[in-house]
């Protein structure tokens, strides 16, 4: 599903922020990419939607070339990839009904399956009755449930979670690893940026640690350290 | 993929409303240079139209002092009697001019009143049988020596005077409104570029989950062509306005048959402000589209 061979990136005249990674995950496998900060996580995260370019290397997702593919064919692999961040990315002004059909309106999905999916996927995370609160009016928790149903609404092969509990307590942070673990069943790959020793520990899944840019471990069933 | 026709316009209507001070002083730009773009261009078709009028068989005038001789009058009479170039010769004594300039003059009695028949010149009214402006000319001009001769006046050299005047000041303001047109175009640009700035998450957003690039920009696109359009639109009533006024101050004032000639016709108008949508549009979508793929890579 996901493959880097020999992938390398410096910003500009920086320290390099990954160098000569290569590690391929397959279908339906959850990964953790571990590793102190500023070791290279969020960049492999970026790369693997086209957000970055690599300076070195190849990078192939769900079987293509995606250091070859045309600009304007970015928008369709992005299709097939869900993203999720620490700090949620939700329109402050959008409903999470409004924030989740976003999603799907600007892909061009027809207003029927926008009227399905929403309230579906809000089903899902336990937030059917906060439908139509502002954003502000949720906890932390509710917040990331939002933004993982408009990544997960559009039912991509492919999670990408940037540090997903960075900003919550431990308790809430189980929650949304149970709904992480949930959609890893339905055979979505998921790959999670962390810090988070706990999680890591009791998950127990694959772990890739980086270390300063270079993959220094890739263990299955692993722990933090 | 269909762009979904309720996403744009909310989006597009949106961002008008959300920037509206910045929206309306595009608009305004837009709509003065536009307005000085279409009244310079209804100038100039108004000088070709009484140019072209007058250059069919327009006579000269040569008018002769107050106080010319019966003697000087009769010479000129004779010299134009026996001038092979001149078609028709009609002599306006002082009543008959006295006549003409009541007409003139219709709306100010009070200047009537000062006037006298005596205070005003005799003149014949030449048309000659050439009517190419350049042997017009020549002919005048060889009357205008003679005895008892105040002045010999040919419509052609007001006109060319005209024409040149208004040439150059209809240049001056085209050349004006092309400046203003792009000050128009850099303020609709700065507008579409805050709109994005305020959208900045949305167009985050966008992006991640795989809105195309077009979907992305179109909205912003029809924003800075809506601006240019409303501007247009403006301007094209103020040139319909300039136009009805024209018409009616020379309607006012219909003896004054040099300027009749200087109506444009409606056809024109309706022509030139078809040019001025063109423009408007042109310009709103070329500041959009610069700020557009100035600021929206992927
Ligand atoms: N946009 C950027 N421009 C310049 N340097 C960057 C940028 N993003 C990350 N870096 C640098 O690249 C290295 C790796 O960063 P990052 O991938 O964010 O690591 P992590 O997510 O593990 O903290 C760091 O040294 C960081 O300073
Ligand atoms: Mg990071």
């Amino acid at each position: 599903m996901i493959k880097l061979e020999n992938v390398t990136k410096a910003y500009k005249g920086e320290v390099l922020a990954l160098h000569e990674a290569s590690c391929e995950i397959n279908k339906g496998e959850f990964v953790f990419l571990v590793g102190p900060s500023g070791s290279g996580k969020s960049t492999f995260i970026r790369l693997l939607n086209k957000e970055e370019q690599p300076d070195k290397g190849r990078i192939f997702v769900a079987g293509k070339d995606i250091g070859t593919l045309s600009s304007w064919k970015v928008p369709y692999l992005r299709r097939n990839i869900g993203c999720i961040f620490q700090d949620f990315k939700l329109l402050p002004n959008k409903t999470v009904g409004q924030n989740v059909a976003f999603a799907l309106e600007v892909i061009g999905r027809p207003n029927h399956v926008v009227r399905n999916q929403v309230p579906a996927i809000l089903e899902l995370v336990g937030l059917s009755k906060k439908m139509n609160n502002l954003p502000h009016e949720l906890s932390g928790g509710e917040q990331q449930r939002v933004s993982i149903a408009r990544a997960f609404v559009n039912r991509p092969l492919i999670l990408l979670a940037d540090e997903p509990t960075g900003n919550l307590d431990p308790a809430t942070s189980v929650g949304i690893m149970r709904l992480l673990d949930r959609i890893n069943r339905t055979g979505t790959t998921v790959v999670m940026a962390t810090h988070d020793r706990g999680i890591v520990d009791t998950m127990r899944r694959r772990v890739v640690e980086l270390d300063r840019g270079t993959i220094v471990r890739d263990q299955a069933r692993g722990v933090y350290e | 993929m269909a762009m979904k026709a309720n996403y744009l316009f909310r989006e597009t209507g949106s961002n008008l409303r959300r920037n509206i001070t910045l929206t309306l002083a595009s608009i305004v730009t837009v709509a003065v240079s536009l307005a000085l773009f279409g009244i310079a261009l209804l100038l100039r078709q108004g000088v070709d139209n009484a140019t072209q009028r007058w250059e069919g068989g327009i006579e000269f005038v040569v008018f002769m002092n107050a106080d010319a001789s019966a003697a000087q009058l009769q010479a000129v009479a004779d010299a134009l009697d026996a001038s092979p170039e001149v078609a028709k010769i009609t002599f306006f004594d002082q009543d008959k001019a006295f006549e003409e300039f009541k007409d003139l003059f219709e709306g100010t009695p009070e200047l009537i009143e000062t006037v006298q028949p005596s205070d005003l010149p005799t003149s014949f009214r030449v048309v000659p049988s050439d009517t190419d402006p350049d042997a017009v000319e020549q002919l005048a001009s060889r009357f205008e020596t003679s005895p008892g001769v105040r002045e010999v006046v040919s419509a052609q050299e007001t006109i060319r005077n005209i024409e040149s005047l208004t040439n150059i000041a209809s240049f001056i303001v085209l050349l004006g409104s092309v400046f203003l047109l792009a000050a128009a175009a850099a303020l609709i640009f700065n507008t579409i570029r805050m709109a994005m700035f305020a959208r900045r998450r949305e167009i985050e957003v966008m992006k991640l989950v795989g809105a195309t690039n077009w979907f992305i920009r179109l909205p912003f696109m029809v924003e800075g062509m809506i601006q240019g359009l409303l501007g247009a639109g403006v301007a094209v009533g103020a040139v319909f306005g300039a136009n009805w006024a024209l018409d009616r101050y020379l309607s006012d004032r219909n003896s004054l048959q040099l300027l009749e000639s200087f109506v444009v016709a409606t056809e024109d108008v309706w022509r030139t402000s078809f040019l001025l949508l063109v423009i408007g549009v042109i310009v709103g979508t070329l500041g959009s589209a610069i700020a557009v793929s100035r600021f929206l890579d992927v």
